[in-house]
């Protein structure tokens, strides 16, 4: 249950982002298929933890990033469906460096910022 | 407005972990990051590390657990350079406690830093403390799924143990297909297989260990 630790670093990220006078309609982020996170829970504890803050109504919209790995043996790059089985199709050991598909990434924010407001 | 963003969430940890690992080598100490299961035998390795290495590397210990300071009291009675930090139910360490662990560690004095994380196989995987290394321990008790099961702390680690070997004739555990898992993750991971009960094995890990503290402060 790393959810809390995860999204309360998030809670704060974005908050930096979002300008001044602005409200922040959404937040959008990418997990890795390695993560072991709960996309329900993640996005409870979002509401949770923006209620009653500037933050508050936000939705949280989560993506999985596929695994996708290079073959430190031969190069080959390749995304294993299975994080279990990371054999390389071209040389058939698993050593693994992982490209993409692990940890969790801030994408992007939508905010609606009122006219004139400069 | 869409405003497009590449952030890692989390990246407060990673700083401080940085940090940590600043302070580490100019002290030249050597850190690793100790993950495995609650009862998988962390803290009674480290007892007989302890001992076995007493004289020869000067060690600390900064362990961690949800409640009690029970580890810290077996580990006192080994090392004075111990830390105990409860996470007050948290499942996992993070970079900034073992920070203030670090505050209580007379750093100079020592060449390796053991962090003993929580026991959890999931949630320590992907918060960086600042170790050099990240070891993963198995039991054997726990069954031969553990590699199929947790592949992430497979590709972070650098070593992984595996304990109890002494109730092999015991339990049920196909060392088999323990082995063909962890070669379909990671074919280069070296695997230790030791009982501190019994002493099996202890011998290679710290043959390890030693070239471990001696290897590059970087």
């Amino acid at each position: 249950m790393h959810e809390m630790s995860i999204v309360s670093a998030l809670v704060e990220q974005v908050r930096a982002f979002v300008p001044v006078d602005a409200t922040l309609l959404s937040v959008r982020i990418e997990v890795g298929a390695l993560e072991h996170l709960d996309d329900d829970v993640l996005r409870s504890l979002f509401g949770l933890l923006t209620e009653g803050t500037p933050l508050a109504g936000a939705g949280l919209a989560v993506e999985r990033v596929p695994l996708r790995v290079r073959c430190a043996a031969c190069g080959t790059e390749h995304a294993p469906p299975d994080p279990a089985a990371l054999f390389c199709p071209s040389c058939g050991v698993a050593r693994p460096e992982i490209l993409a598909g692990s940890g969790v990434t801030l994408s992007s924010i939508e905010v609606d910022v009122p006219e004139g407001g400069e | 407005m869409k405003i497009p963003l590449v952030e890692k969430v989390g990246k407060q940890n990673d700083e401080i972990a940085a940090l940590n690992r600043v302070d580490l080598r100019a002290a030249g100490v050597r850190c690793l990051n100790l993950m495995g299961s609650p009862g998988c035998g962390k803290t009674l390795l480290l007892e007989k590390t302890l001992e076995a290495l007493r004289g020869e590397l000067s060690i600390g210990v900064i362990t961690g657990d949800l409640t009690t300071t029970r580890d810290a009291e077996r580990i006192a009675r080994h090392t004075k350079a111990v830390v105990q930090i409860n996470t007050g139910g948290g499942c996992h360490l993070e970079a900034h406690q073992v920070r203030q662990g670090i505050g209580k560690l007379d750093l100079p004095s020592l060449d390796l830093l053991v962090i003993e994380n929580v026991g959890n196989l999931i949630c320590p995987v992907g918060f960086d403390l600042g170790q050099d290394v990240k070891v993963g321990m198995f039991s054997v008790p726990e069954g031969e799924d553990k590699p199929a099961k947790h592949p992430q702390l497979l590709l972070q680690a650098g070593l992984l143990l595996l304990s109890k070997v002494d109730l092999m004739p015991h339990v049920p555990f196909r060392l088999d297909v323990f082995l063909a898992d962890l070669a379909a993750i990671r074919g280069d991971l070296p695997v230790l297989a030791l009982s501190a009960t019994t002493g099996q094995g202890l011998g290679a890990w710290l043959a390890w260990l030693r070239a471990f503290a001696a290897g590059p402060a970087i």
